[in-house]
């Protein structure tokens, strides 16, 4: 365990900041600028991986398991939420015979 | 002596038969039968002259100058206060005796008249009507009653003109007429008011007697007696305000004797010989209504030159001798002016009823071009047209020489130029009368087809009485130069007051009389030679003429051009507000405001059309805004 | 306790008629309670001392159910209580789908307008002033003509925006009253609000009233609300409703804001005397009939709401005199335009011409009510003209001059009315014409005869307002400066 932290920490934090700012702009702009609603979630997916990422680095440097504790909570809400989204796509293709979100646009005045 | 006070308090019966005349017709309507409501109306009007005529003995005998009989408060409110009564004084007198006496000869005449006509019922009970309104007007004790009269003629007229109502054109008359009485009327309320708030009353005895207290020139008793001429010139058909009245003819005969004729018309000279106190003080006014009248009597008696409907040639020479009324009263001679009302009354009823039995005769032809040689087949109608006609040409002994004689020198007192155009226009007057008279009685017949007879009594009898009158009702006013005391003149002195002018020298007198009867003849022998020897027949419609001639038959295109000035304006306005200001102004506006509304809402939902990257974009881009402001702030 | 009684009766009938499926007896009950109403109104002018009601209602916003009247309120009472029965009768003989909600909503009407007349503090008097907008917007719609929902939403909201300022005044009235706040008249008539602020709360509070008058230029829902507006519901909102704007501001701007009402006294009066001849001239070439009506009584209402402004005695009485007049007028012009309608089957001038050929008797009577419109001597309509044109000249001569032109140009486009629809010769296409039956008789005449009467003896009139008209000259006459000494 203290291997893993020291190994951890051989690399600077800015990197692992670097990295996951990168990670989570990636996945946002997937999140805006994808149509297939597939693709969107696993943008999402990104993103919270990106947080996840940064919370373990964080993590420890600090040396406080809090934040793994976290990413371990996160990942568990990410699998239920994915379950909802991935039932949604499926209500989805079978109602409209499409991916694209664009076409869910009946909610409006 | 017996008190004459309660019996000048039953003065009110003389309106209320009338009234009752027009109650009783009017609401019976449907179910007198034929001529009965003449014969009622006429007797209405029958007894509420026996009741003037005895009132007039009644207060002459009283020694009294004038009785106020007051009904009810009317109106009385803070300061104001005006009771709905009678003034009995010797000038309503007089036209209370005018107003029925020739009114009930009218009504008499129209039973024949109008026997046929299958509205006679309503006919007499808006004659009723008027000669109520009528009395109300001459009788009133201030100038409001007088105002409830003058607008009630006003209605009356409207109504009886219009009484042939299929016809658009006699309805465009009727709403003339009223319409341009209503501008007077305006001018007269407005003087009305300025009279309250001047004096603190309307009534006639407490506003003269104020007056005194005001120096001549006065400028607000000279605004009062203009506002109140504005009136008079609207009731009275003078320039500018004249049009309505030959287009008035529309009416039944018997309606323009009447009203547009012997009553109504004076109504104004009546109003103005009433406030002769306020205009005496007023001598910019007075020199107005000289300028109004002459100019009236000048250019209707010229416009009377070409007419050849016997009717109109007949009301424009009612508006010219109408300005010769005004003349008068301009020239403070107020007595004269009210004497000439009296003798026109005579004579221009007998001419209307006179022509009224001819186009009764004609069958309803009213052209003069097509008559000729009526005088054999109406021996009476011919008798009395000629005397009324040399009434108004003023040839001595009969009555239109001696007031218009009167009116002529007070004019040459006053100023040579206006002795010379008032002659002139009196030489007019003598010349087209004399010309109805050659082209309708005189030469050949010239409608073939036509079979002219004589009417019967019933209208030829008032024809008789009124010829009998405009032969002798000049000798009421004996001026001395023919020895007379000018009784007329006398018995008005208490109620009108005369500007004071020195008398003419009987010599002079003599020479203007003399001079002038030279004239007349020459005159009335050119019309004979030219409508009986030469039998010349006036230009049909549409024929060339020379320029003047032109300018005079088209009655100086007055109707044209108030037609282009007032009317066509008029409609154009209402267009331009209707369309341009209100429909595309005023309520786009309010509707604007809601538009407003509308259109942001519209450009707020664009924001919500459904689009789930925009909704997430949106909330990005908040997020970011929210940091942002976070990280400045 | 009458006044109560007077309010509760219209709305309790309407309450009951709700129940009731019998036309004939909607009809009836809704006029019996009108004319008993009206009886009851009518001897409040021998009831001395002053009845009164009051009641606790809103108690921690120092509201009070109160109710009172004065010599102007018992005008507008008396007028609401004299026109109702006729504006009730009109329906009598006629054939309305949904009948016992219409006379219903009629009622309701009435007692909202009651009650605007009774309310002594301002907020119910806010509460009666909307509350009669309701009934009356169901009238326009359920029963109304052509494109009726929107013009009847245009109508309704250009006026409830009036209200909300009216509103704000009130609110801001309020807050300005010392120690337990209230919004008793008695205690706004005495609150000595500062000249800056009376400049611009007379906006405030005048527009909702001028809306509801309406004053130029704030006329523009008028013309098409009445034509679409069924019979019933155009008498109710010209021969009443507008009523109600006047009063409003009599009881309004005069006492509360007199400083205010001296300061913009001659703009009113001018946009007024605008709105005077504008609305004359406009109806000179309006072919709808009904139209045509809307713009004279907007004629007739802007020479009212100048003879307010003028602050002047005589034209007090004029006002109020005319505001009876005018009512009683109004009403019996549009039951005759309705039969016109009926017989005719058309609203538009160009198509008719020549019933009196067929209908001499509806002809006579028309001209009656045409000549009381425009002010014929010995008609009502001239004795409040001619106070009101005494009290503009006392002004200014061409106040006079401009208010008066009306009376020509009345004559002008009335008659004018006149003609196109009665004179002339037979249309072809219009068919047969019946005359009046007894029913028009029995509705007819004694309007006439009211409109006659009033002008041959207006005096009852005179004296029934002459305390109100003189309090309110004694509140204005230091401020005006140009009032009439009133002598004794």
């Amino acid at each position: 365990m203290k291997d893993i932290t020291s190994a951890i920490q051989i690399i600077p934090l800015n990197n692992y900041i670097v990295l996951s700012m990168a990670l989570f702009s990636i996945g946002l702009m997937g999140v805006l600028f994808r149509r297939n609603i597939i693709a969107i979630l696993m943008c999402l997916e990104l993103m919270f991986n990106s947080a996840n990422l940064l919370l373990t680095a964080f993590s420890a440097y600090h040396s406080d398991p809090t934040g793994q504790v976290f990413v371990f909570f996160i990942m568990i809400v990410a699998a239920a939420e994915v379950a909802v989204g991935l039932s949604i796509v499926v209500m989805m293709k079978r109602n409209v015979e499409s991916v694209d979100i664009n076409l869910l646009n009946h909610l409006k005045w | 002596m017996v008190d004459p006070i309660p019996y000048i308090n039953l003065s009110w019966l003389v309106p209320a038969f009338p009234l009752l005349g027009f109650l009783v017709t009017g609401l019976a309507n449907k179910h007198l039968k034929h001529n009965l409501a003449g014969i009622i109306a006429s007797v209405m009007v029958v007894l509420s002259f026996a009741v003037s005529v005895s009132l007039f003995f009644i207060l002459r005998s009283s020694g009294q100058e004038a009785v106020t009989v007051t009904l009810f408060n009317w109106i009385a409110i803070g300061g104001m206060n005006i009771p709905f009564a009678f003034l009995i004084d010797h000038l309503s007198l007089t036209m209370m005796l005018i107003v029925t006496g020739v009114g009930a000869l009218i009504h008499i005449y129209s039973i024949g008249y109008m026997h046929d006509d299958e509205r006679v019922n309503s006919f007499f009970a808006q004659m009723n009507l008027f000669t109520f309104s009528m009395l109300l007007l001459v009788m009133g004790a201030n100038y409001l009653v007088l105002f409830i009269g003058w607008e009630g003629v006003g209605l009356c007229s409207y109504l009886l003109i219009g009484f042939w109502f299929k016809n658009p054109a006699y309805n465009y008359a009727a709403r003339k007429a009223f319409v341009i009485n209503r501008i007077g009327d305006l001018g007269f309320i407005l003087g009305i008011i300025l009279i309250f708030f001047t004096f603190k009353s309307v009534t006639f005895s407490e506003v003269f007697s104020q007056a005194a207290s005001f120096h001549a020139g006065s400028p607000v008793i000279t605004l009062i007696t203009i506002l109140l001429l504005v009136g008079a010139i609207g009731k009275s058909a003078q320039i500018p305000l004249f049009t309505w009245l030959p287009d008035a003819m529309a009416g039944p005969t018997p309606v323009s004797a009447l009203i547009h004729a012997a009553t109504m018309v004076t109504a104004g000279i009546y109003m103005i010989a009433r406030s002769s106190i306020l205009y005496n003080l007023a001598p910019i006014t007075l020199n107005i209504i000289i300028l109004i009248g002459l100019a009236t009597a000048l250019i209707a008696a010229l416009i009377g030159l070409k007419q050849n409907d016997i009717k109109k040639v007949l009301a424009y020479s009612t508006v010219s001798q109408l300005g010769y009324m005004f003349l008068a009263l301009g020239l403070g001679a107020y007595s004269a002016g009210v004497f000439h009302v009296t003798t026109h009354a005579f004579f221009k009823a007998l001419l209307f009823l006179g022509a009224g039995s001819v186009i009764h005769a004609m069958g309803g032809e009213q052209d003069i071009r097509k008559m000729g040689g009526l005088r054999k087949k109406m021996p009476l109608t011919y008798f009395t047209f000629l005397t009324a006609t040399l009434a108004i040409s003023g040839i001595p002994p009969f009555s239109g020489f001696f007031s218009k004689d009167l009116i002529l020198s007070k004019a040459f007192e006053h100023n040579i130029i206006l002795y010379i155009l008032a002659l002139g226009g009196a030489l007019l007057t003598c010349f087209y009368m004399f010309r109805l008279l050659f082209l309708v009685f005189f030469g050949e017949k010239r409608l073939a087809g036509a079979h002219p007879h004589e009417s019967p009594k019933v209208m030829t009898v008032p024809l008789l009485i009124l010829s009998a009158l405009s032969v002798f009702g000049g000798f009421l006013n004996i001026p001395s130069l023919f020895g007379g005391d000018s009784r007329f003149s006398t018995f008005l002195q208490s109620t009108v007051q005369t500007n004071a002018s020195e008398e003419l020298s009987h010599s002079t007198e003599t020479g203007l009389i003399l001079g002038s009867l030279l004239l007349l003849a020459l005159i009335i022998v050119y019309a004979y030679r030219l409508f009986v020897s030469k039998a010349v027949v006036p230009a049909k419609d549409g024929e060339s003429m020379p320029l003047f001639s032109k300018l005079i038959y088209n009655k100086f295109y007055f109707d044209e051009i108030y037609t282009a000035v007032f009317e066509k304006p008029f409609g154009f306005l209402s267009d331009f507000f209707y369309h341009k200001i209100e429909n595309t102004v005023l309520d786009p506006a309010v509707d604007s405001i809601g538009q407003v509304t509308e259109h942001a809402g519209t450009l707020l939902r664009r924001l919500q059309k459904g689009n789930m990257s925009f909704y997430l974009f949106a909330m990005v881009a908040g997020i970011l805004l929210f940091i942002i402001f976070i990280l400045i702030v | 306790m009458i006044v109560l009684i007077i309010l509760l009766i219209p709305f309790i009938t309407g309450l009951l008629l709700l129940l009731v499926r019998n036309a004939v007896a909607v009809k009836r009950a809704a006029l019996a309670s009108s004319v008993v109403n009206f009886l009851l109104t009518f001897s409040l002018v021998f009831t001395v001392p002053v009845s009164g009601y009051t009641a606790n209602w809103i108690n921690f916003l120092g509201v009070e159910f109160a109710l009172g009247y004065d010599g102007i309120s018992l005008v507008m009472l008396l007028l609401t209580g004299l026109l109702f029965p006729f504006i009730i009768m009109t329906g009598m003989k006629r054939d309305q789908p949904q009948v016992s909600l219409l006379y219903a909503l009629i009622l309701f009407t009435q007692a909202a307008l009651i009650g605007v007349f009774l309310a002594q503090n301002a907020f119910l008097f806010y509460v009666f002033w909307e509350l009669t907008l309701i009934p009356l917007y169901f009238i326009l719609l359920l029963w109304g003509g052509e494109c009726r929902r929107n013009v009847t939403f245009k109508f309704f909201i250009y006026t409830l925006t009036g209200s909300l300022f009216l509103l704000f005044g009130i609110i801001f009235l309020y807050h300005l009253t010392p120690g337990m706040h209230t919004t008793d008249f008695s205690v706004f008539s005495k609150l000595n609000i500062p000249a800056g602020t009376q400049v611009w709360l007379f906006w405030v509070l005048f527009i909702a009233f001028a809306i509801k008058m309406p004053v130029f230029p704030f006329h523009t829902w008028q013309p098409s609300t009445y034509t679409i507006a069924p019979t019933q519901g155009v008498m109710i909102l010209a021969g009443v409703m507008t009523k109600m704007g006047i009063y409003g501001a009599l009881r309004f701007l005069f006492p509360i804001i007199p400083l205010g009402v001296v300061y913009w006294q001659n703009t009113v009066i001018i946009l007024s005397l605008i709105g005077v001849i504008y609305a004359s001239v406009i109806a000179f070439r309006q072919t709808n009939i009904i139209r045509l009506i809307a713009f004279s009584s907007m004629a007739h209402i802007s020479l009212m709401v100048a003879a307010m402004f003028v602050l002047n005695y005589y034209a007090l009485q004029g006002l109020l005199f005319q505001v009876l007049s005018h009512g009683v007028t109004i009403v019996a012009l549009f039951y005759i335009v309705m039969l016109i309608e009926e017989k005719t089957a058309t609203l538009q001038l160009p198509q008719m011409g020549g019933i009196k050929l067929q209908a001499p008797n509806m002809a006579i009577l028309f001209l009656m009510v045409v000549l009381g419109s425009v002010a014929l001597p010995l008609t009502a309509g001239f004795v409040g003209e001619f106070l009101i044109i005494t009290g503009l000249f006392h002004q200014s001569i061409w106040f006079a001059l401009f208010g008066g032109i009306t009376m020509i140009l009345g004559a002008i486009y009335m008659l004018y009315a006149y003609q196109r629809v009665m004179l002339g010769d037979k249309k072809p296409a219009l068919g047969t014409i019946t005359d009046l039956s007894r029913h028009d008789y029995f509705l007819l005449i004694p309007l006439i005869t009211i409109i006659f009467g009033l002008g041959i003896y207006p005096q009852p009139v005179f004296d029934l307002v002459e305390a109100s008209v003189k309090s309110m000259q004694d509140l204005l006459l230091p401020l005006a400066g140009s009032l009439p000494a009133l002598p004794q």
